[in-house]
């Protein structure tokens, strides 16, 4: 099975260790990732209230490329840029005066967007297309006695109607994930808030304290670790957790890893193949993963 | 078995509190049918079971919003909710009933909504139509292209659902809510309206303190969609005076945004930050990078979009 794979602009960048653990974990279970030629950025989640017609415009460029791929399913591991592909595809269907003015925009381009392919993101596709069996059928190294906690954030669950793969109040493909794997799931309280990223633009303090919410709820239930499903959560989650650490004065840490980094393990990669950072390492090896 | 016909017996688990008490659940046993809204659950329980169960109901029709509360963890209108469609959706026939989150508790599922109600009329809620119109020497006139942007956004029945639900009003005193930057948009984008400076003044540094996770939009029961309204109220930026610290960030980042996806079709992220926090601000999250081990990552050299002229036709210039 093949899929186009759009990796965004942050996969490629500081969340660099998120693309190449998907690659690793797509590869062992026998499916081909396949880059979408020449992609251009979503608009990272804000696009859209600098320039809406051009926010849509651009997501339906990356769209259209995937289709003369012919593909119909493009798969995404940033929460973000999933949503912004579906919300313009979902205006672009909905909203007739702006399709108007988009396809003004894209006319003497090589847009054209029939309808056909959709975002997806990469858990979806794990756990719906491949499934948990055979996700377990390449296990190789057991996760047992690690806890960790299923954080989903906004942007995979919210809006729901657009999302549309799970409940936004009810989830639970991360727990199923992680349970696969032989570590313990838990669910916390700020399991489904907001990491605070989208703040850390404008109002740095508040979003710092939202990411301090999440890691002090998981925390609360004595989660090891936390995996996540957004490039961008990364940002927020695991590159700043030492900063959050000072911030807030704690002794403590819960580092957040990529939901296909915890897989990767699981499969035998060795954290340092999966660019786990040296926090996930440490507490990893004093559970006696690794 | 015809939907008219479908019926279920439901464990309804409330939230109760008071002052004396504090919070304690109850349960209440019931037959439903297909037609039972949580609203007449409520009513049900209340006059054949429990007189002291306190809530609030009015229209029954998703119009005043007087029920709103949280129905298995999700913040619903009670009224709107079919008790047998939340069973289907959970697979189970007992349900919790909890009063909104943020709100200080009255007494069970009622709530004080004076903090809601101050933020709505902190963005004034009302047309300040112009002089000639008062004095009955013209007519207020709008034109069905812009009732039709601000038609949406006046939908609102100050529940206060998306109130209750957002995070960031939650951590931040300054930041208005959603329905506040829904309504207050509403009147920012009439152009009926005529004290514009004054909105601005109101709205526009809140709306940079919105952290855009779609809450709001979830659980509104109307469609509004208020972050969209607060995404139109950012567009409104450049014209404020008098730019707070939170207002000119935001527009600096949104701007490097902008100008690297034109130049290389894509966000890159170490210049963004450079652009938004400077060097020093940058210089210290590469300490805390380098102590994690991550710092390589931030010096990975992306390649921009080749067919970056047709991606700068996509952009307004």
């Amino acid at each position: 099975m093949a899929y186009a794979y759009y990796p965004g602009c942050t996969a490629h960048g500081l969340s660099k260790d998120i693309d190449i653990a998907t690659k690793k974990v797509f590869e062992t279970l026998g499916l081909k990732l396949d880059e979408v030629k020449d992609w251009n950025c979503c608009g990272g989640g804000f696009y859209d209230e600098y320039d809406e017609v051009g926010h849509v415009a651009l997501n339906l460029r990356n769209l259209s490329i995937v289709e003369k791929m012919g593909y119909q399913k493009m798969v995404t591991p940033c929460s973000v840029c999933l949503q912004s592909h579906r919300l313009a595809t979902h205006k672009y269907k909905e909203n007739k005066d702006l399709k108007k003015e988009v396809d003004d925009r894209i006319k003497g381009t090589s847009v054209s967007y029939s309808g056909s392919a959709q975002a997806e993101h990469i858990v979806w596709v794990l756990v719906r297309d491949v499934g948990l069996q055979k996700i377990k059928e390449r296990i190789k190294r057991q996760l047992t006695g690690l806890k960790v906690g299923a954080y989903y954030g906004c942007q995979m669950l919210r809006p729901e109607e657009i999302m549309g793969f799970e409940p936004a109040f009810n989830p639970h493909s991360m727990e199923d994930l992680i349970r696969v794997t032989g570590a313990t799931p838990v669910s916390f309280k700020a399991a489904k808030s907001c990491c605070g990223f989208p703040l850390m633009g404008s109002n740095p303090k508040v979003g710092l304290r939202l990411a301090y919410g999440v890691l002090k709820s998981a925390k609360e239930e004595q989660a090891d670790i936390i995996i996540h499903p957004c490039s961008l959560c990364h940002l927020q989650l695991d590159n700043l957790q030492l900063r959050i650490k000072a911030e807030f004065n704690v002794n403590w840490v819960v580092p957040a890893i990529y939901v296909t980094q915890l897989l990767g393990l699981a499969f035998g990669f060795s954290p340092e193949e999966l660019g786990i950072s040296k926090l996930a390492q440490e507490v990893l090896a004093s559970r006696g993963i690794v | 078995m015809s939907l008219k016909n479908e019926e279920a017996e439901v464990i309804i688990k409330v939230k109760r509190y008071t002052q004396e008490k504090g919070f304690y659940w109850q349960e209440y046993k019931l037959k439903v049918d297909r037609f039972t809204q949580f609203t007449e659950a409520l009513r049900r329980i209340k006059s054949e079971q429990d007189p002291t169960l306190a809530y609030r109901a009015s229209c029954h029709m998703a119009v005043c919003g007087s029920c709103g509360m949280k129905i298995n963890g999700e913040p619903k209108l009670a009224c709107k909710t079919l008790v047998l469609d939340v069973i289907k959706k959970y697979g189970s026939n007992v349900i919790t009933i909890e009063p909104m989150d943020y709100f200080k508790p009255v007494k069970d599922l009622v709530v004080d909504l004076d903090d809601f109600y101050n933020r709505m009329h902190k963005v004034k809620p009302r047309l300040y139509p112009s002089n000639e119109v008062l004095e009955g020497k013209a007519e207020h006139r709008l034109k069905p292209e812009d009732q039709k942007v601000l038609w949406k956004f006046a939908q609102c029945i100050w529940c206060g659902l998306c109130v209750s639900a957002c995070p960031a009003v939650q951590e931040d005193p300054e930041f208005l809510g959603p329905a506040a930057h829904a309504k207050g948009f509403r009147f920012l984008a009439d152009p009926r309206d005529t004290i514009t400076e004054e909105r601005l003044k109101i709205l526009i540094d809140s709306a940079w303190r919105c952290t855009y996770c779609y809450m709001c939009y979830n659980v509104c029961p109307r469609d509004i969609e208020p972050v969209t309204a607060i995404k139109k109220t950012r567009a409104f930026s450049r014209l404020a005076k008098d730019k707070t610290e939170v207002i000119k960030t935001g527009e600096k980042h949104t701007e490097a945004v902008h100008s690297s996806i034109f130049d290389s079709g894509k966000i890159m992220g170490s210049r963004v930050y450079l652009s938004t926090y400077g060097l020093l601000g940058s210089m210290k999250e590469m300490i805390f990078l380098m102590q994690s081990g991550k710092l390589k990552y931030a010096l990975v050299k992306e390649k921009a979009v080749e067919n970056i002229q047709e991606v700068r036709k996509l952009l307004r210039g």
